[in-house]
């Protein structure tokens, strides 16, 4: 497909589900309590661009923080785990565990357990729902290792920091940023749904929640555009960074 | 710069004391002379890479020595007396074929300008100089395997050990590449191991065969086909040299010279 194809299909597409979606709630009386139209929507969003912006920038840095920490920490658990063998063995069953519980679940207890204006819970939600995908990715990026590499590797007789800085870490970046990829997707997912269990109330998900609660349903529907559009920002960043951080993977077709 | 290599009454057991166990090497002997070009052919099976594997100290005899360049295998690794070259490239995807045949000198701490040169100075000498920003996903398998053989050259090695780097190559590929190594490598000790006959007589100064169940040597021809070049390959000679190998593999008895 020619590179003009490639966008002008989903766009396509795209238009013609809208156009059928108005069609649909218009023609067939549908209730604006089960699918306001699009065009409803939009103009909701457009009324409301400033509160939406605001609760976006809130909710964004909520996602912002919470994913570089989880980052980080997960980035240092698989760093250890991939060293030490048997911390590998002890961690990575319980981790992959946890990673199949709804963190979001937590959301309610630590927005307890902290103070209302606080910013924190939501954060240390976003960080643990981030932690496990670059976790996971990233361990298996520093422990799955070519063995025709190591073989070479142990030819030149490297000393295991060179073994680490010329074969490992710089193998394990396309995993860490896979990982990064799809934690980017859930932070703004946890950023949003973890304000629905109360806590500070400035982001977009408190917005979703009380518009619908008014039954101001075209509103709440505009908020959630508005959580679409900072997913997908979020989403884009990370594949730009993914794109500049490994120029190898996108030459292929040069 | 060349290195002799001596493999004296080597055995190698692996899986030793298991019910499992797999004997790939019997009591071998080995001298391989500074400069000489060897062969190493034989059916699956037949320990010829384990015995490279050896020398390049990648895996240790169960019993016997090897020197190479007078010090035992493990000092030579550790010294970099040898290059190595493997049936996949190997390359590391993340780097450019530059960069890639720079790490052997990075690794000895070579100062970045000089390792630079040097690596441009054999990509050049394998016909590559054109794709030193390139990725090696961007490259053929043959120049991927270039890219190897220039990497393996790189620290100027002593002895040049090869397993089978041209195994996965087409025909036409496969005897271009041939003739490069030979230009390349014309002052170095390799040790070589292949399935393909001609390839082995093309190559070799001698041929080694081996046989398996347990891994020996059961034949050494020397091969003496004078400066190579494209009419060797259909010489009359080269093919005594060919049938010769070819008995010995079957386990005939090998015939004198031609």
């Amino acid at each position: 497909m020619s590179r003009v194809g490639a966008v002008a299909a989903p766009v396509v597409v795209g238009v013609a589900g809208l156009a059928a979606w108005e069609a649909v709630v218009t023609l067939g009386r549908v209730a604006p309590f089960v699918l306001p139209a699009p065009s409803v929507i939009g103009e909701q969003f457009w009324t409301s661009r400033e509160v939406i912006w605001r609760t976006a920038l809130a909710s964004g840095a909520n996602a912002l923080v919470g994913l570089v920490i989880g980052s980080v920490f997960a980035v240092l658990a698989a760093l250890v785990a991939s060293r030490f063998p048997p911390v590998h063995r002890l961690w990575t069953p319980i981790l992959a565990v946890l990673n199949a519980l709804p963190i979001i679940a937590v959301a309610p207890l630590l927005n307890n357990a902290y103070e209302s204006t606080s910013s924190l819970p939501r954060r240390l939600v976003v960080a643990l729902v981030v932690f496990f995908p670059v976790f996971l990715n990233t361990l298996r990026g520093l422990t799955e290792v070519d063995p025709t590499h190591l073989e070479l590797m142990r030819a030149y007789a490297a000393t295991g920091t060179q073994v680490s800085r010329f074969l490992r870490f710089p193998g394990a970046v396309g995993y860490l940023c896979v990982g990064l990829r799809q934690a980017s997707a859930l932070s703004v997912i946890a950023a949003v749904v973890s304000e629905y269990f109360g806590g500070l109330q400035d982001g977009l998900g408190s917005r979703i929640t009380s518009a619908a609660a008014n039954t101001a349903y075209p509103r709440a529907w505009a908020f959630v555009l508005g959580a679409c559009a900072l997913g997908l920002l979020f989403y884009l960043v990370t594949l730009l960074i993914e794109r500049l951080a490994t120029p190898w993977q996108r030459r292929h077709a040069a | 710069m060349s290195a002799p290599v001596v493999v004296s009454d080597v055995t190698k057991v692996f899986n030793t004391g298991r019910p499992d166990a797999v004997t790939a090497l019997s009591q071998v002997d080995l001298t391989v002379a500074a400069g000489e070009f060897v062969s190493l052919i034989g059916p699956s099976g037949c320990g010829k890479s384990t015995l490279l594997r050896l020398v390049a100290d990648l895996t240790a005899p169960t019993s016997g020595t090897v020197t190479v360049d007078g010090l035992p295998a493990p000092q030579a690794r550790a010294e970099h007396r040898y290059g190595i070259a493997f049936q996949q490239a190997g390359l590391f995807g993340w780097r450019t074929v530059r960069r890639n045949v720079e790490l052997p000198m990075q690794l000895r701490r070579m100062p970045s300008a000089d390792r630079r040169a040097r690596a441009e100075e054999l990509l050049d000498l394998v016909g590559l100089a054109d794709f030193a920003g390139h990725y090696p996903a961007q490259l053929s398998g043959g120049m991927q395997q270039r890219v190897a053989i220039a990497r393996a050259l790189a620290v100027q090695p002593p002895l040049l050990l090869m397993d089978e780097p041209f195994g996965a190559l087409d025909e036409m590929t496969r005897e271009r590449l041939q003739d490069e190594l030979l230009r390349l490598c014309a002052d170095t000790t390799v040790i070589f191991v292949t399935h393909s006959i001609t390839e082995a007589v093309y190559l070799s100064d001698r041929v080694v065969v081996m046989s398996p169940r347990p891994g020996r040597i059961t034949a050494e021809i020397p091969v003496s086909l004078g400066v190579r070049h494209e009419v060797t390959r259909q010489s009359d000679t080269f093919f005594e040299y060919v049938t010769k190998v070819r008995r010995a593999l079957r386990g005939a008895p090998v015939a004198d010279a031609p």
